[in-house]
C-alpha cells in the first residue's frame, strides 16, 4: 500500500500556484500534514481525494496513476473534508445509508457498519433525529463516521478537529491512531498538537511547497540545541521579538519566560527541550528565508 | 456614518456581488435579446392594422411595456437571492449584530434589487438607441421620449419587482420553491388585473382613469393611448391592441406616428402608487424578516426539530473507552460485500428527494394518481395529468444541484463511479416521480393501444426530470427549473399549445418525437456539465 505524489504542482485558473512541485511517499501510518493558512494543504487534499486534478505531476495509488484511474484510488478511499454539508431533512442513520448507497456498499454489511459507527462517534443516542438539529461538532462527527463508511485503505481527513469540543478532539486523536495500523492516514492541519499527537510522520508545506517530510523524532532532531528559555522584563520583549523568533511567552513575577528558537543563545538563557511546535515554527521560518530545512 | 451612506455602501457591495458573477453576464444577455427580440417582430405590438413607425417614442414606449412585462417575472427569479446570499455566506450574521434596524435592512436590499433591475433597463434603453439607429425610419433622437417610458413606466414595475422578491425571501413559505411558482400567479395576476380593455371606442378615449391604479405594468395606460393615437388618424381602425410574443401575422402593414406617452395626472398618481407600494411592501417584509436568527430561519431544509445536545460524555472513564466500539473492532468489509448498488442507489435518491414532505403532500399526490387512473381517460390527460405533473416541482426542481445546495459536493463526489453510478441514479428517481405521480395515464393508454398519446406520456415523463436535472446541474440552483417549468406548464400544457405542449395533453398538441430528442440532448448536457466538474471523471 503506497500513496506516491511525484512533483503536483496546482494552479488555480490563470492565477497563482496553490502547490509547485509537490513529491512525497507514504506507507501505512497517519502523516501529518502541517502547515500554516493558505499553505495549499487543502488543495493537496482536494487533489488526493480525486475532488480536483493537478495542473502539473501525478499521484499513484499503488503503482496506478489517479488521472487514468480514479475509482481505484475512490473505492478505497476515505475522505472528510474542512468543509462540508448534509442533508438537513435526513437523520444520521438515513444519511450514512444514502452515502453508503453512493459508495456502493453492500446493503446488510453497511447497515451494521453504520450502527457501529454511529456508536464510534458517540451519535448513537441521536441517529433519529435530523441532522439540520445537530451542532457544528455532531455534524463533524457525522462526517468523521462518513469518511470510515467503506473501511478506507486511505484515509485523507481536513482539519478534522476544527468545531470539535477538546474531549472530542483527543477521542478522534485516539481514533486516527488506531485507524493508522493497516491503513495510510493523511491528516491535514495547522493545529501542531493533533499531529504531535497521532502522526507517524510529518510533511510541513509553506507556499505550496514541501518544506519538510520526516519523522516527529528527526523533525526534532532539527532543532535540539536551538530552543531557549530567556527571562526577559515585559518592556523588552517587543525589541526580543524584533531580534528573535520567538515561539512562545509567558509572564511570571520575575518577568517573561520567552521561547526562543536560535542556533546561539541570548545571553542568559537556558537551553530546553524542544517540542514539535519549535520544529515547526523553526522550519518554516528558515524555508521564508530561503534556508534549506 | 449616516444612513444615506450605509444604504450606499450595503446597496453598492450587493451589485458588486452580482455583478461579478457570470450569471449577470447571461442576465445583461436576456435584456439584450429582449430588445432584440422587440426589434426583430418576436415582440410585437400591435394596434390593429397599425404599428408605430421606429422614432424614440415608439421605441421607448415598447422598450417599456417589455421591460416591466418581462423583466418582472424573469427578473423577480434573478434578484430573488439576496437575502439568501447574506445567509449563506454569513455576511447577515455580520449585519445583525449591528445597530441596522430591520425596516432599513429591508429597504436596502429593495433598492439593491432595483439597481441590478435598473441596470437591465439600462441596457434596454441602449439597445432601443441602436434599434432606432438600425431601424432608420426616423433618425432624429428625442431623449426624453425614448426615456421617459422607461423611467416612468418600467422602473415604478422594477421597483414593485424588487420590493415583493425582498418580502417573498422573508415570508418562510414564500421564501421556497413554492415563492417561486406562486409568484408566476401573482405575476399574471397583476398583469390582468387592470382588465384587458385598454380603449373605449365610443368615447374615442383610452380607459377610465381609475384603470390606471391597477396597471401594474402599465400596458393598459400606453396601449391606451396609442389606440386613441391611431383612432384619431382612421377612425375605422379595429379596438384590438396586443403586446404580443412569437408573433406569426408578420408586422403591421400600416404604420403611424406615435408622439409619446401625455403624462396625464392619473397615469403619473398610478406611476406614483406602483412606486409607493414597492415601499410599503418592503416595510411589510421587515415585520417577517427576523435578523438570520437561526431558530426562526425556517423555508426549506430547516429542521422542524429543536436543537439536539451534543450526547455527554463520561469524564470518568478514559476518553478512549467512552465509544462501545473502538476502531479495532469494526466490521471489516471484505471486496466479496461489494454488490451492483445501481437499483439501491436509485432507492436512496427516491427516498432523498421525498424526505422532508409532509403527510398531506402525499395525500394529494395520491389523490392526483388515482384520479389519474380512474378519471375518464380525456379528462385524466388533458386535466388531472397536468395538476400531477405540476404538484412534484418541488421534488424534481433540486435534482442536479442539491449537492451544491447542501455542500455535499466532495462527500459524493470522491465516491467510486459518481458519474456512471450516481448521476443516472438522480434521473431514474426523478423518472420514478413522474411514473408514481402520472403512472395512471400511462398505464391507461398502453391498454387502450393508443401508441402516440403514450409515446407523449413517455417523452414527457423523461423530459420533466432531464430539464430539471439539466438546470439544476447547470444553474446550481432549483429556483431555474421552479420558475421555467412553471411559465411552460402553464403556456404549454395548461393551454394545449401545440409545441410547447411538453405533456401531450391532447393529441392536436402534443409532440412525443421532439420531447424525447429534447430529454436525450438535456440528459447529454447534463451529463456533459456534471463530467466538468469532476476532477477526474
Amino acid at each position: 500500500m503506497q500513496l506516491a505524489i511525484e512533483n503536483v504542482s496546482k494552479r488555480y485558473g490563470t492565477g497563482n500556484w496553490a502547490l509547485r512541485n509537490f513529491r512525497l511517499r507514504s506507507g501505512p501510518g497517519v502523516l501529518g500534514l502541517l502547515g500554516p493558512n493558505g499553505a495549499g494543504k487543502t488543495t493537496l487534499m482536494s487533489i488526493l481525494a480525486t475532488i480536483t486534478r493537478a495542473t502539473e505531476g501525478r499521484v499513484m495509488w499503488n503503482d496506478s496513476d489517479l488521472a487514468s484511474h480514479p475509482d481505484a484510488l475512490r473505492s478505497t478511499l476515505g475522505y472528510l473534508p474542512q468543509d462540508f454539508g448534509v442533508y438537513p431533512n435526513l437523520n444520521a442513520l438515513e444519511f450514512l445509508e444514502y452515502l453508503a448507497a453512493v459508495k456502493g456498499l453492500d446493503a446488510a454489511l453497511s447497515r451494521r457498519r453504520i450502527d457501529e459507527l454511529l456508536n464510534l462517534v458517540n451519535l448513537s443516542d441521536v441517529r433519529k433525529r435530523p441532522l439540520g438539529s445537530y451542532s457544528g461538532g455532531m455534524k463533524q462527527r457525522v462526517g468523521i463516521a462518513q469518511a470510515l463508511l467503506n473501511d478506507p485503505q486511505l484515509l485523507v481527513v481536513d482539519e478534522p478537529t476544527a468545531g470539535l469540543d477538546p474531549e472530542e478532539r483527543v477521542r478522534f486523536r485516539n481514533l486516527l491512531s488506531e485507524l493508522s495500523g493497516e491503513r495510510i492516514v493523511i491528516l491535514s492541519t495547522h493545529i501542531v498538537s493533533d499531529v504531535e499527537a497521532t502522526a507517524t510522520d510529518i510533511a510541513l508545506i509553506s507556499q505550496g511547497s514541501l518544506v519538510a517530510h520526516s519523522s516527529p523524532e528527526a523533525l526534532l532532531r532539527k532543532v535540539e540545541g536551538k530552543v531557549w528559555e530567556w527571562v526577559l522584563p515585559s518592556a523588552e520583549l517587543n525589541a526580543a521579538r524584533q531580534r528573535y523568533l520567538i515561539s512562545n511567552t509567558s509572564r511570571r513575577s520575575d518577568g517573561v519566560h520567552a521561547r526562543v528558537l536560535d542556533d546561539s543563545p541570548p545571553s542568559g538563557a537556558q537551553a530546553v527541550t524542544a517540542n514539535l511546535e519549535d520544529a515547526y515554527l523553526y522550519c518554516l521560518s528558515r524555508h521564508r528565508a530561503g534556508v534549506s530545512a | 456614518m449616516n444612513s444615506a451612506r450605509v444604504l450606499y455602501h450595503m446597496v453598492r457591495a450587493d451589485f458588486l456581488e452580482r455583478v461579478r458573477r457570470y450569471s449577470f453576464l447571461v442576465t445583461l444577455a436576456f435584456a439584450i435579446y429582449i430588445g432584440y427580440a422587440a426589434y426583430s417582430g418576436i415582440i410585437v405590438v400591435r394596434l390593429g392594422e397599425y404599428r408605430g413607425i421606429y422614432n424614440s417614442a415608439w421605441l421607448g414606449s415598447l422598450m417599456g411595456l417589455v421591460g416591466s412585462m418581462f423583466l418582472s417575472l424573469v427578473g423577480f427569479y434573478i434578484v430573488k437571492n439576496s437575502i439568501q446570499r447574506d445567509r449563506d455566506t454569513r455576511v447577515g450574521s455580520v449585519l445583525a449584530a449591528t445597530p441596522m434596524t430591520k425596516a432599513f435592512y429591508s429597504l436596502a436590499k429593495t433598492t439593491s434589487n432595483f439597481v441590478v433591475l435598473a441596470s437591465m433597463v439600462g441596457v434596454m434603453a441602449a439597445a432601443a438607441l441602436v434599434m432606432q439607429f438600425l431601424g432608420a425610419e426616423d433618425p432624429h433622437i428625442q431623449l426624453w421620449a425614448l426615456l421617459s417610458p422607461l423611467l416612468c413606466v418600467a422602473l415604478p414595475a422594477m421597483a414593485f419587482t424588487s420590493a415583493l422578491a425582498v418580502f417573498f425571501e422573508t415570508v418562510p413559505l414564500l421564501r421556497s420553491g413554492v415563492g417561486n411558482v406562486i409568484y408566476f400567479f401573482v405575476w399574471t395576476a397583476l398583469l390582468v388585473a387592470p382588465g384587458t380593455q385598454t380603449f373605449d371606442k365610443k368615447k374615442n378615449e383610452p380607459v377610465p382613469a381609475i384603470a390606471y391604479l391597477a396597471d401594474f405594468s402599465g400596458i393598459v395606460s400606453t396601449l391606451g393611448q396609442m389606440q386613441t393615437a391611431v383612432h384619431s388618424i382612421d377612425p375605422e381602425s379595429g379596438n384590438s391592441a396586443s403586446l404580443t410574443i412569437g408573433d406569426t401575422q408578420g408586422p403591421p402593414l400600416k404604420r403611424f406616428v406615435w408622439t409619446g406617452l401625455e403624462w396625464t395626472p392619473a397615469l403619473i398618481f398610478g406611476r406614483i402608487v406602483w412606486t409607493s407600494s414597492a415601499i410599503f411592501f418592503a416595510l411589510i417584509a421587515s415585520f417577517f424578516f427576523h435578523r438570520f436568527d437561526p431558530a426562526r430561519v425556517g423555508g426549506p431544509g430547516a429542521s422542524k426539530a429543536p436543537p439536539v445536545a451534543a450526547p455527554e460524555l463520561d469524564t470518568q472513564q478514559p476518553l478512549i473507552a467512552v465509544a462501545q466500539t473502538s476502531a479495532a473492532s469494526l466490521l471489516p468489509l471484505t471486496a466479496t460485500s461489494r454488490t451492483n448498488p445501481f437499483f439501491r442507489l436509485v432507492g436512496a435518491e427516491l427516498r432523498l428527494m421525498l424526505k422532508g414532505n409532509r403527510w398531506w403532500w402525499y395525500l394529494v399526490a395520491a389523490g392526483l394518481s388515482i384520479a389519474c387512473l380512474f378519471a375518464p381517460l380525456d379528462a385524466a390527460r388533458g386535466g388531472v395529468l397536468i395538476a400531477a405533473w405540476l404538484w412534484p416541482i418541488l421534488v424534481w426542481s433540486p435534482m442536479g444541484s442539491r449537492e451544491a445546495r447542501h455542500s455535499t459536493e466532495s462527500l459524493i463526489f470522491s465516491s467510486a463511479h459518481t458519474l456512471s453510478r450516481q448521476f443516472p441514479a438522480v434521473w431514474c428517481a426523478g423518472v420514478l416521480v413522474a411514473v408514481l405521480t402520472g403512472g395512471g395515464v400511462g398505464l391507461r393508454l398502453l391498454f387502450a393501444g393508443a401508441g402516440h398519446s403514450l409515446a407523449a406520456w413517455l417523452a414527457a415523463a423523461l423530459f420533466i426530470p432531464s430539464l430539471a436535472l439539466a438546470l439544476g446541474i447547470w444553474s446550481g440552483s432549483s429556483k431555474a427549473f421552479e420558475a421555467i417549468y412553471t411559465v411552460w406548464w402553464y403556456v404549454g400544457p395548461a393551454h394545449h399549445t401545440p409545441g410547447l405542449d411538453f405533456m401531450g395533453t391532447t393529441p392536436a398538441s402534443s409532440s412525443p418525437a421532439t420531447y424525447a430528442v429534447a430529454a436525450a440532448v438535456l440528459v447529454g448536457a447534463s451529463y456533459w456539465r456534471r463530467r466538468s466538474r469532476l476532477g477526474y471523471a
